[in-house]
């Protein structure tokens, strides 16, 4: 079952590999022999830990048995994710595995098993347990064994090449196919490379030879598949493990598996990874260390032309080439932010002076360079950026450091460098906390929005009163109904969006698409610039006409544009649409969400009365025929009906 | 290592997996067993693999019908290596 020893390096594990096995695993079984709650945190340690396919497998089993002796789990239950696994291989124990990735990492699974080598029919009969089911996420793992040109290997390239689009094509319009009849998101496997010598270097110059075969065929997958699909890159992963490691003939022989015991776990990481990242953020800010984080030495010491930074030096050149990855961050619309223990002067000065620093002052948004507690400084961070916590990620070489932001901004992911600079772009790399899911234009221009914010807070303190303040800013709005084109950032938004945000429901790309044009529904963005910038697409509004009344499911802001009258704009036009649509009042709702303080008296601010306050949920309501516009500072282009 | 001493470690690796482990006996049976599922078969096959250092050759675990036969295989496996 498994191959012989080699060394892993699986890239959600610590960089040792744990064989847990040995160490603790008794302690985790008396723990559930006693009926001990504290069991469902200690399995979830344990898992994230455990980079062995027996030891998951172990902890998997431990807890089906929790499960069957109704041990309590704390914490409320959501609704379950519908998730059905299809292919062309045995998808046993890869269910085992992932539908414990997701249930430990707090999301529930019902499942449904294709049966070996029967998806084309499952997808293709309308009536069958697929869509009965009805599935919200579909993992197909296609038949890696079809995978291959049928015809001769001194074929011309013309005829190969129409064969392996074909195959991608096949493929493709399965997706399409379960995606029109479910709106599922799809996870597609692609395929693992050839890892064995047949051919010799004449596996480079055909497009008929298995490896330059599939090879195309993954990259047609890959550049044609539609926002619903999402690559689960097993020719990545298996090459990241080394293709010998990945592949397992005895496996497949006795019982249909499709790689190795090891490679599974991979691709069980790798999948849990791309379901949860359907339903969060990423980080939105890189919070860095200077003195041996971003240069060898330290500043204040060794002074500025002692530290370790440019191409005199490999650890010098190290340290750039960590610069320059960070700043590939920033062009992917990641916010850069210095958060050191330092004299402010003698820190910022690298960053003013040095001739081999890449990174310089302004691509960061915030410099804290001080003697706080660098828990301090982040707290300090995300309340001028007006950003959750828990879209920081903080770096630094120091386990003390780590450890304080650990204890007093749990929220904070947090890097400990592993004091080798070499390995620094590679830890950054790994951290998975900055992946796009779609990079947007608004992304790019974070930057430059979140650096003329601090400009335009040092003119409100300039002007005299608030409303000359805003007429100096000489705001435009434009409201827009839903779009085929915003809808990445549409759901990008309504994902992340957390403080200004009344419902925290969330709708995934496909659930937005869908409600374009629906008749009962009242759906617009609003977009706003002003004169130091433009903050993009700011505020999304999503209603839904229930008799009379207008319900409004879904009402966010970014919290960039506070206080700017851009909530009343919104006003307005939920109005003007409401009656529209023949209704006579607005309903609102208030869902407390532990994030969303900052609107608990948002209808009531807005001229709603107070129907029912409860601590789950508050209701509020408008009547229409006594209501007037509110008056704003923004000059507003409705492109609507 | 004759096949008690097979049995005796075995035994330690079982001890390890199961919640309420099975007393190991040469004409014991996966049947026998009630926890010994197919969860906690591969469980058993990669852990057996790694403490004895062996490789099982393909179909070959499945044609053993206890534990004795097990361990002759084991046996046999660390022999032939």
């Amino acid at each position: 079952m498994i191959l012989p020893v080699q060394a892993e390096t699986s890239h959600r594990a610590p960089a040792q590999s744990v064989k847990l096995r040995s160490v603790n695993l008794n302690e985790i079984k008396d723990l559930l022999l006693q009926n001990d709650p504290t069991f469902w945190i200690r399995l979830k340690l344990l898992t994230e830990q455990a980079t062995e396919f027996d030891d998951l497998i172990f902890l998997s089993s431990l807890r089906k048995k929790a499960a069957t002796r109704r041990l309590p789990r704390p914490g409320a239950a959501d609704a379950p994710l519908k998730l059905a696994i299809l292919g062309g291989c045995n998808l046993y124990p890869l269910h085992e595995l992932l539908t414990h990735l997701l249930e430990t990492a707090g999301v529930a699974c019902e499942l449904l098993l294709g049966d070996y080598d029967n998806y084309v029919a499952e997808i293709m009969e309308p009536y069958g347990a697929l869509y009965e089911f009805r599935p919200q996420v579909v993992c197909l793992l296609p038949a890696a064994q079809r995978c291959k040109y049928p015809g001769a290997l001194i074929d011309a390239r013309d005829a190969a090449q129409a064969a392996a689009n074909a195959v991608a094509r096949q493929v493709l319009q399965l997706c399409r196919t379960v995606h029109e009849r479910t709106k599922a998101d799809v996870l597609l496997a692609n395929f693992m490379l050839p890892s064995r010598c047949d051919l010799g270097e004449f596996r480079t110059r055909t497009l008929t030879s298995p490896w330059n075969f599939r090879k195309w065929v993954n990259l047609e997958l890959g550049l044609s598949a539609p926002p619903f699909v999402h690559v689960l890159d097993l020719e990545f992963l298996a090459n990241r493990k080394g293709a010998l490691a990945a592949e397992d003939a005895r496996g497949w022989f006795e019982s249909k598996q499709p790689c190795s015991p090891a490679l599974l776990v991979d691709v069980c990481h790798e999948a849990s990874h791309l379901i949860l990242g359907l339903r969060t953020a990423p980080k939105k800010v890189l919070a860095l260390d200077l003195d041996n984080t971003l240069w060898g030495g330290v500043v204040a010491d060794d002074g500025l032309e002692g530290i370790e930074i440019g191409d005199t030096s490999p650890r010098g050149e190290a340290f750039k080439a960590f610069q320059k990855y960070i700043l590939t961050l920033k062009e992917r619309g990641v916010l850069l932010a210095v958060c050191s223990k330092n004299d402010y002067a003698r820190a910022i000065e690298p960053f003013e002076k040095h001739p081999e620093m890449v990174l310089r002052s302004g691509d960061f948004v915030s410099l804290k360079a001080n003697w706080k507690p660098k828990s301090d400084n982040l707290h300090q961070m995300a309340k001028e950026l007006q950003l959750g916590l828990d879209s920081f990620v903080f770096v630094d070489d120091n386990p003390a450091e780590i450890d304080i932001v650990r204890q007093f901004a749990p929220t904070v992911a947090t890097i400990l460098l592993d004091g080798d600079p070499a390995n620094y772009v590679g830890q950054l790399q790994d951290c998975r906390w900055f992946e796009p899911h779609g990079i947007t234009n608004e992304d790019a221009q974070r930057t430059a929005h979140y650096r003329a914010e601090s400009e335009r807070q040092a003119l409100m303190a300039s002007a005299a009163d608030m409303d000359s303040y805003l007429e100096s800013l000489a705001m435009k709005a434009v409201i827009r109904d839903f779009t085929p084109v915003d809808v990445p950032r549409l759901a990008q938004l309504i994902n992340k969006s957390n403080q200004f945000n009344l419902t925290t429901h969330r709708w995934t790309e496909t659930e937005v698409q869908a409600l374009i044009g629906l008749p009962d529904y009242v759906c617009f963005s609003v977009r706003l610039q002003d004169r130091f910038g433009d903050h993009g697409l700011i505020s999304i509004v999503i209603g839904r006409v229930g008799g009379d009344a207008l319900e409004i499911d879904t009402w966010l802001m970014s919290c960039r544009v506070l206080n700017r009258q851009v909530e009343e704009t919104v006003l307005n036009e939920l109005v003007r649409r409401a009656r529209v649509k023949g209704c006579s009042r607005l309903e609102g709702i208030y869902l407390p969400s532990g994030k969303n303080e900052m609107v608990r008296d948002h209808y009531p601010r807005m001229g709603f009365e107070i129907r029912t306050v409860t601590p789950e949920r508050s209701e509020f309501l408008l009547e229409l025929n006594s209501f007037r516009p509110r008056s704003t500072k923004i000059t507003l282009r409705n492109e609507s009906n | 290592m004759n096949r008690t001493d097979i049995i005796t470690k075995l035994q330690a690796i079982f001890d390890a997996i199961f919640l309420a482990p099975p007393k190991l006996t040469p004409l014991l049976e996966a049947k026998d067993v009630p926890e010994w599922d197919s969860l906690i078969h591969i469980s058993l096959l990669v852990a057996v693999e790694e403490a004895f250092n062996v490789r099982f050759r393909v179909g070959e675990v499945e044609t053993t019908k206890n534990i004795g036969e097990f361990a002759n295989l084991i046996a046999q496996r660390m022999t032939e290596k």
